[in-house]
């Protein structure tokens, strides 16, 4: 054999002993685990970037009276368009009301809607879904239906819902509700046909469980995942929506301060004075982007093969 | 094919026949009686419900419903209740910037957008991607009135290289019609462009971990041919499903762009009827919209066939 060693003559070779061998050298830095809150910071950035954002923005909602603010609707003609200043933190607006309260107490608007729609659309969406997947009489029809209402584009069908009715909040989340709901039953409907091709899915059926408890026990706790990531973009979703419809005069009533009306206001003055659509705009951008994070992160998480894809 | 193409074509009926269906019961159900509205305040009921009987108002549902159908389909849709003109005719008038508009803004959209995920896909991982891919998330966030808001602000009125506002007609000249609608196109883009370039990289990823990318490299075909030619040609499906469906947001955010940059066009016909509650030109509008909408998507299905040789039908 002409191996390397066979081929140094015997004195060369070192004499053999045996002693224990030494530590490896620390070629690795150590392993650092980081447990707890750090390392969930350190897992997931994104995720933690939306969620102090959010919550940020929900405390705001909730203590909005206890911020500096005063009355939103409080009219001060004298004092009307000034600049950001001492007394008026992001300026006042043309009918001088003080804009930092007016976006401030929008938060509130724009969380309610956001959050409303998203419970809304995911809840009747997953029953529509459900229905579809499993009873195949009604499939068709409910199929059809959405396939229409997708057909209209969604702020264009918001906005014919909302021609029809009086302005108020209940009414913006209820059209952009009805924007919604096909999306998610669409989606709702995939993942049952899916799973009812599952064999455990057969075993029960052949086991004769009812089908109600299939549904409870088997289909529903799988659609969570997939259900949770989509009420996070349609939360996302349905703020912008809210804003665009209260901004075109078509949404909730000018006299309630949502940060769409605060822009419909500042509309006239943009390019005097652009600080009455910024500072809305900015608290609207970032409260959305917050929840969009939260999407993306959430569906990484729970849909690691998404994770590198997307 | 041709039985593909037509069984196609088919399929879009009954999605259009519900579009219809809803659309008209939208002026079903609207609150106010347009016989009132008619006949004007001082009229007494008796007189109300001639002009209900002349308009055929007292008729069902099913009836009424049919023969608002054949009024459409044969162009009729109706005549505005605030100017008395006819639907069809107003809509004519608005078209042309809305759809230059619309056409700016998807052929800007797709140049950027698909080489930005095709770069974020190739540099997987690397700062470029991750630029990209939080531009993105930016994009989804930020309301399309902002940014245009933003854009006019900075290279309108600050730099002064673009006009604030305002739409030129396409037969005064291309540049000065290019020229109003750059800004807009970029405004509401925003969104279609973080839309397209998402979906660009992840079918762009899937792609060029496949064994003919590969094969390529092992060759040693350009990285740019491999790119364009091998892994773009695979990805193209999914991209133009994407561009296709996207145009739901466009019709969305063109009703708002117009209105930011005081664009003549179908959106403000939107808000002016809905401020008005002109029932007619809102159901007109909505139609309209949708069945262009019905329409890219059936040419997307089409142009699936010319992308990937291996679809037959």
């Amino acid at each position: 054999m002409s191996t390397p060693a066979s081929m140094i003559s015997r004195a060369e070779q070192p004499r053999t002993e045996f002693l224990a061998a030494s530590p490896l050298p620390d070629v690795l830095p150590p392993v650092q685990v980081r447990t707890g809150v750090a390392g969930f910071v350190y897992r997931h950035p994104t995720m933690v970037i939306g969620m102090v954002l959010l919550a940020i923005i929900v405390f705001v909602a909730i203590f909005a009276p206890w911020l500096g603010t005063v009355d939103p609707t409080a009219l001060a003609p004298a004092k009307r368009t000034r600049e950001p200043s001492a007394e008026f933190w992001f300026g006042s607006d043309a009918f001088g009301r003080d804009v930092y309260s007016r976006v401030l107490y929008g938060a509130r608007v724009s969380l309610l809607v956001g959050f409303a729609v998203a419970i809304l659309a995911s809840v009747i969406g997953l029953f529509l879904g459900t229905v579809s997947g499993f009873v195949r009489s009604l499939d068709g029809l409910i199929m059809r239906v959405m396939d229409g209402l997708m057909s209209i584009p969604p702020i264009l069908l918001a906005i014919a819902l909302m021609a029809l009715t009086r302005a108020s909040v209940q009414n913006v989340i209820l059209a952009i509700t009805i924007a919604e709901i096909p999306r998610v039953a669409r989606l709702v409907r995939g993942v049952v046909l899916s799973l009812r091709e599952q064999p455990y899915v057969d075993a029960a059926i052949a086991a004769g469980t009812p089908t109600a408890f299939i549904i409870l026990r088997h289909i529903l706790p799988n659609t969570v995942a997939p259900l949770t990531v989509q009420a996070t973009y349609i939360c996302g979703s349905a703020m912008i929506v809210e804003s665009i419809l209260s901004f075109i005069g078509a949404g909730t009533p000018p006299i309630i301060p949502s940060w769409g009306n605060i822009m419909a206001d500042g509309r006239t003055l943009w390019q005097v004075k652009p600080y009455i659509i910024l500072f809305p705009a900015i608290f609207l951008s970032l409260t959305v982007l917050a929840v969009n994070l939260l999407g993306d992160s959430l569906r990484d998480a729970l849909d690691p093969r998404m994770a590198k894809r997307v | 094919m041709l039985g593909y193409l037509l069984r196609r074509v088919l399929s879009t009926i009954p999605v259009m026949a519900l579009v219809a269906l809803f659309v008209f019961s939208l002026l079903y159900v609207a609150p106010g009686d347009p016989a009132a509205v008619i006949a004007g305040e001082q009229a007494s009921p008796e007189d109300v419900e001639k002009i209900r009987m002349a308009l055929g108002l007292d008729r069902p549902f099913v009836v009424r419903f049919l023969e608002w159908s054949f009024a459409v389909l044969s162009g009729d849709l109706g005549v505005s209740m605030f100017t008395g003109l006819p639907v069809t005719e107003l809509i004519g008038q608005r078209i042309e910037p809305t759809l230059s508009l619309m056409l700016v803004t998807i052929t800007l959209s797709a140049l950027v957008a698909v080489p930005l995920g095709v770069i974020a896909a190739w540099k997987a991982g690397s700062w470029w991607d991750r630029m990209f891919m939080a531009l993105a998330v930016l994009g989804f966030s930020v309301p399309v009135f902002v940014v245009g808001y933003l854009l006019a602000y900075w290279f309108a009125l600050e730099f002064d290289w673009f006009p604030v506002q305002g739409y030129t007609p396409i037969a005064k000249g291309f540049w000065p019609w290019l020229q109003n609608l750059i800004l807009p196109s970029i405004a509401l883009g925003f969104v279609y462009i973080a839309l397209i370039a998402r979906i660009t990289r992840a079918t762009m990823l899937e792609a060029l971990s496949q064994d003919y990318v590969r094969t390529a490299r092992a060759k040693g075909v350009a990285e740019g041919a491999i790119l364009y030619l091998h892994a773009l040609k695979n990805a193209a499906v999914p991209i133009a499903t994407v561009i296709g469906i996207g145009v739901a947001l466009l019709i969305g955010g063109a009703v708002v762009t117009e209105s930011v940059f005081a664009i003549p066009g179908l959106g403000r016909l939107t808000i002016d009827a809905i401020v008005r509650r002109d029932y007619p030109m809102i159901q007109g509008i909505v139609l309209m919209f949708s069945f262009v909408y019905v329409l890219v998507n059936l040419a997307v299905d089409l142009v699936y066939v010319a992308l990937d040789p291996r679809i037959r039908y």
